[in-house]
């Protein structure tokens, strides 16, 4: 479903950010992208969300080349993937209800939709008591569940999440991970960028590590670093 | 996956974004309100200026054209002109294209008018035939600006003694009214584009104050045009509102300046209010709510390249 082949990234500044990256993901996987801050996680995700081009090489997403993009295309494109950020991105003036309910409005949902599914979204990350809330509000981990609720409300095939733990303390961090888990169940492609040992161990999903720009490992059910098995 | 296609864009899903943009603008403008009334301070001052200055251009233009509906030839006959051919002479003047109106003035009754503006000075020549004055006509003509080239006909003419039409002043008025024309033109020009570059910053204030609103809605999939168009409604509002405010003020100031001077400055004519003011009104919205969009959408162009 992800296909990065000989991807290569150059920052107008000259940062030399990720080198000859070739990959392949399959519908459905849960995949960790390990690696040092500076290794070119952020770059990858980046990528993935079609924020900007490679310097050179393909990425393919749902068979679609995303170098070859329009311009009008990318809107339609990213209401197909969901975003989890580590500092949760939530519009701090809005409730909990009105954050979630946006990412449908903004894809031209009918209200009446809208009514039905957002309550059932948070349900299923567990705040629906909160939304009347606004999120300076929440806790941490509850700012998290609510950044997961936007990027799942409108059923994505792909979830990208950028160090959604980030922020939180380990057993927070724990709950967000069985969110994710349950999201992958249901047939959700994961790819999570992290530098959190503790979770990538726990979990014993495919581990992809990045080192310099470079992958330098890459494995089913993997650890953070190859000597700890 | 997503729950809409391309193909999805009906009627009624303009018709539901269309709410939302509206009601988001109105939203945006309370949740920023300082910003908000920054951006209808900036809009009212400036169009208060470019108001007044409208007013103020209008007057000077009007009263060049009393002044210059004012001025006339003279055009004095020979003495020895018998009546009749001075009516004859009269017929004569009232056929040139270009004369809209002829006044036959007695030498008696300019002398009368004379002594009107000299008093007694001219007592002793008010016996019969003591009268140094000649029969003349007053000329008006339908462009004041044609007075010069009417005046030389005139002279061609036989039985005309003499001709006088302020030779020196004429033309003087015209350029000098002229110029207050072009001046006030300039300055209204140099309003406007100020007026457009002080909102657009005080709108990019308010952009720059959501960059992080945008971003999100760009990651979660919103088109340029779903985020913009709040923005343009917004602006458009306050720009109108920015208008509302001086046009309200002027229509009040110019009502009571225009009473004050036909009471006390009977001899300066201002123009009617109601001549002036509903031109002024409906330019001040049309000025306002433009800059107004015209500003959103500059200021927010940076942002949309997520």
């Amino acid at each position: 479903m992800i296909e990065l082949f000989r991807v290569n990234m150059v920052y107008p500044n000259g940062v030399v950010a990720l080198k000859n990256i070739t990959f392949t993901i399959e519908r459905s996987e849960f995949v960790f992208m390990v690696g040092a801050s500076g290794a070119g996680k952020s770059t990858l995700i980046r990528l993935l969300g079609r924020e900007f081009l490679p310097t050179s090489g393909r990425i393919r997403v749902f068979g679609k080349d995303l170098t070859k993009m329009r311009r009008r295309e990318i809107p339609l494109y990213r209401r197909s993937i969901g975003v989890v950020f580590q500092d949760f991105r939530l519009l701090n003036n809005r409730t909990v209800y009105d954050n979630v309910a946006f990412a449908m409005r903004v894809v031209g949902a009918p209200s009446r939709e809208i009514r039905k599914r957002v309550p059932e979204v948070l349900a299923m990350v567990g705040l629906e008591k909160k939304a009347k809330r606004k999120p300076p509000e929440l806790s941490g981990g509850e700012q998290q569940r609510v950044c997961l609720a936007r990027a799942i409300v409108n059923q994505p095939s792909l979830i990208i999440a950028d160090e959604p733990t980030g922020n939180l303390d380990p057993d927070t961090s724990m709950e967000i991970m069985e969110l994710l888990e349950t999201i992958n169940i249901r047939g959700t492609t994961v790819i999570m960028a992290t530098h959190d040992k503790q979770i990538v161990d726990a979990m014993k999903k495919r581990v992809i590590a990045l080192e310099d720009g470079q992958v330098v490992r890459d494995e089913q059910r993997g650890a953070y670093s190859s000597y700890d098995i | 996956m997503s729950v809409t296609s391309r193909g999805e864009l009906t009627a009624v899903m303009i018709f539901r974004n269309f709410i939302y943009y509206i009601k988001e603008a109105f939203c945006s403008i309370f949740r920023n309100g300082w910003m908000s009334f920054a951006s209808v301070s900036v809009v009212t001052v400036t169009l208060l200026m470019l108001g007044s200055f409208i007013l103020l251009n209008k007057n000077v233009e009007f009263l060049a054209a009393e002044i210059k509906n004012q001025v006339e030839i003279i055009a004095r006959v020979e003495e020895t002109l018998p009546p009749p051919e001075v009516e004859r002479l009269r017929a004569q003047v009232i056929q040139l294209e270009k004369v809209a109106e002829v006044r036959f003035v007695s030498k008696e009754e300019a002398l009368q008018n004379l002594k009107a503006q000299l008093g007694d000075v001219v007592a002793g020549y008010e016996e019969e035939g003591r009268n140094p004055l000649r029969d003349s006509f007053e000329i008006r003509t339908v462009i004041p600006e044609d007075i010069p080239e009417v005046a030389a006909e005139l002279a061609a003419l036989p039985g005309i003694a003499e001709v006088d039409y302020g030779a020196d002043v004429v033309p003087k008025l015209f350029s000098v009214t002229n110029m207050v024309k072009w001046i006030g033109m300039a300055f209204m020009v140099g309003l406007a584009v100020t007026a457009v570059f002080l909102i657009a910053n005080t709108i990019k204030l308010t952009v720059t104050a959501r960059a992080k609103e945008i971003m999100i809605m760009k990651w979660v999939g919103a088109t340029e045009w779903f985020i913009r168009w709040p923005f343009v409604f917004e602006g458009m509002l306050l720009g109108a509102v920015g208008a509302l405010i001086p046009t309200l003020i002027l229509q009040r100031l110019y009502a009571e300046a225009f009473t004050w001077t036909r009471i006390n400055l009977y001899f300066l004519p201002l123009v009617e209010p109601e001549a002036i003011l509903g031109e002024l009104t409906k330019l001040l919205l049309l000025l306002g709510a433009s800059i107004g969009t015209l500003g959103s959408i500059f200021s927010i162009r940076r942002f949309l390249k997520v």
